[in-house]
């Protein structure tokens, strides 16, 4: 078994252990209580999230690089990391308002952090639209990947408006007393072995639907073959 | 180079003066939008801050069903490939945006002045308003000319241009609400630090698109 | 020009593989094959329209030319390319000619092919022949030195065909000249030929 496969893998128990240690084994914060355990997947799929844009977009200026063609199938890539980002960015958001519920009282009140993610949102929304409405043309993979990267390229602006227009309403200074994120030593550890194991869960995904979009071409060229 | 853009446009402005039904939809698109909202208020002014998100969407859907039509149409008459024959692909591009520009310039010389007059909006500092509509729709256009060719490789899927166009456009048209809103609030001294951005933005996508054409214009 | 291994596939869809050869200026070479056979998809490969899935494909004048810039010497035309409805003949001359076009250049074109009555018509009120010989027109325009040329006698009368012959009769000294073609009378124009699908 190779490496990479023995690292995928590692997800089957690194991912019980986190939600065990995020129930179990880390203590509650000081205002939030027990609600304070939602930080360990919300923030793990926030992570995910723009780290499955990021490499869309990377992915995507490599495609459109790659002249000599020595890659394949890196738009297709491209595509399932995005899709499989668009179900975490989901999830982020319904945990996120869950969240904001607790703390604040409001499901949704258009924060800095919040804008940011549902843009996100929008922009694999519009992504995934282009690339359906793109089915059966040759130029499927360059034209999804140039939309990406604009995208990507976009997102800096943006993050860099939102905070000047909104004041910045959210976040930090709400888990603890002292307006500062602080996290006791388990509370740490919880949340970096949960990041892990997000980022594992999504590599995991990724690589699946890789491998069946592979099968498929094989399938399809075996097919052509015949006939 | 600018002999291609020069010759690709006179063709353009022919080709869409003869037909002009692209521009004729917008333009009616905007008027029955700008009618139909004056009519609901029954002759009360809404707050600046609302008159410039009216006026923002009402500019943002007449673009959307006009500024992709420059490359759709090229696709549904079959006439692309000839295009590509007869010029480059850069040209191509920059040709489309000098078009889109014009287009863009002839809506906004029309919805701008009925909204105004409509919607009894008082404005109370006249240069900053004209200047931050026409960054606002410069900014516009420079994002969704590359995405219209895009949407013409699909086959020009109606609602796909809204789709993929709104993410990119949100921080234009989130800016020029509150700039446009700014200038119908207050006659004190405008800085010009939102409309240098836009300008700035619409200059870095129009290079970035400038490079990105080709692998969405020429076939693999 | 050289054509070295070309294949193209469309999807999984293998269209054609292995296919060689290299034309040099003064020569021409016709393409014949059923329909279907991938006559088009080769041409519009040659003229860097579409790219080999594998295989490479080289122009060389003095120099060898970039991919991006064969389409200045190059005159291309084919089923798909298609003018504009709303424009007249005159017009399409003056949009396609790199040059600044002299009026007496577009006129002989014009005589030439039978169409200088039509100059100010617009292409929507054409016949299908009519348009065809707009399309020639439009390829020869520039004088480039490569002519690549798929079905260039579709849609013509017999009197068409044959003006359209003498002319590429009368031009062909110093040029490639490659021509797709399943019509007899044009295969004799040819030097060389390549037959696709077998």
């Amino acid at each position: 078994m190779k490496l990479k496969h023995i690292i995928l893998r590692s997800v089957y128990i690194i991912m019980p252990a986190a939600i065990v240690m995020a129930f179990l084994w880390a203590p509650p914060a000081e205002i939030l209580g027990e609600a304070s355990r939602i930080m360990y997947f919300h923030v793990p799929l926030a992570w995910v999230s723009v780290l499955a844009f990021v490499v869309s977009g990377v992915l995507s200026i490599t495609h459109l690089a790659d002249r000599n063609r020595r890659f394949t199938g890196l738009d297709e890539w491209a595509y399932h990391s995005a899709s499989t980002g668009m179900v975490f960015t989901i999830l982020t958001v319904i945990t996120g308002s869950i969240w904001a519920k607790i703390s604040w009282g409001v499901y949704w009140n258009w924060d800095p952090r919040e804008t940011s993610i549902v843009i996100i949102l929008l922009i694999y929304i519009a992504y995934l639209s282009l690339r359906s409405a793109l089915a059966h043309t040759e130029n499927r993979g360059r034209i999804g990947s140039a939309y990406l990267i604009l995208a990507m390229i976009t997102l800096p602006f943006f993050i860099f408006l939102v905070p000047r227009i909104y004041d910045s309403l959210h976040p930090d200074p709400i888990i603890n007393f002292d307006r500062t994120i602080y996290l006791d030593g388990r509370m740490r550890v919880t949340l970096g072995v949960a990041i892990l194991a997000f980022t594992l869960l999504y590599s995991y995904i990724v690589n699946i639907l890789n491998r069946i979009a592979i099968l498929n071409n094989t399938v399809e060229d075996t097919f052509h073959e015949d006939h | 180079m600018v002999s291609e853009i020069i010759r690709n446009l006179a063709k353009d402005l022919r080709v869409e003066f003869r037909s002009r039904f692209a521009i004729n939809i917008s333009l009616a698109f905007a008027v029955i939008a700008t009618l139909a909202l004056s009519l609901a208020t029954g002759g009360i002014p809404f707050p600046p801050r609302v008159q410039s998100v009216l006026l923002w969407l009402i500019i943002f859907f007449s673009a959307m069903n006009g500024l992709s039509h420059i490359f759709v149409r090229e696709d549904d008459r079959g006439t692309s490939l000839f295009l590509l024959v007869s010029t480059t692909s850069d040209a191509i591009y920059l040709s489309k945006l000098i078009y889109n520009l014009i287009f863009m310039s002839v809506l906004l010389a029309v919805i701008t002045p009925l909204f105004v007059f409509f919607l009894q909006v008082n404005i109370l500092g006249i240069p900053p308003f004209i200047i931050s509509v026409l960054t606002g729709g410069l900014s516009i256009t420079a994002v969704t000319t590359i995405l219209a060719a895009m949407v013409a490789k699909s086959g020009g899927k109606g609602p796909l241009f809204t789709i993929i166009s709104f993410p990119l456009l949100l921080p234009v048209l989130w800016l020029s609400i509150f700039s446009t809103a700014a200038t119908l609030e207050s006659t004190g001294p405008h800085g010009y630090g939102t409309q240098l951005f836009l300008l700035a933005f619409s200059g870095f996508i129009t290079a970035l698109s400038f490079l990105l054409f080709r692998f969405v214009w020429l076939d693999e | 020009m050289e054509a070295i291994n070309l294949a193209r596939k469309f999807g999984r869809t293998s269209i054609f593989r292995d296919i060689n050869f290299s034309v040099a200026a003064g020569e021409s070479l016709c393409v014949t094959g059923p329909n279907g056979s991938g006559k088009s998809t080769l041409l519009r490969i040659l003229a860097g329209l579409l790219s080999p899935t594998t295989g490479k494909v080289t122009h060389t004048l003095d120099r060898t030319i970039p991919k991006d810039a064969w389409l200045d010497h190059t005159g291309y035309t084919g089923p798909l390319v298609n003018p504009y409805d709303e424009l007249t003949a005159l017009e399409h001359i003056r949009f396609a000619g790199r040059r600044a076009m002299e009026r007496a250049t577009a006129d002989s074109f014009l005589t030439r092919f039978d169409l200088a009555r039509h100059r100010d018509k617009k292409v929507r009120y054409y016949s299908s022949g009519m348009k065809q010989r707009l399309k020639i027109i439009l390829a020869f325009l520039n004088d480039p030195p490569v002519l690549i040329l798929d079905e260039p006698s579709t849609n013509l009368d017999a009197r068409g065909k044959d003006i359209l012959h003498t002319y590429i009769d009368s031009i062909r000294s110093g040029k490639i000249i490659i021509i797709a073609t399943n019509d007899p009378a044009e295969e004799r124009l040819c030097g060389g030929g390549i037959q696709l699908g077998q």
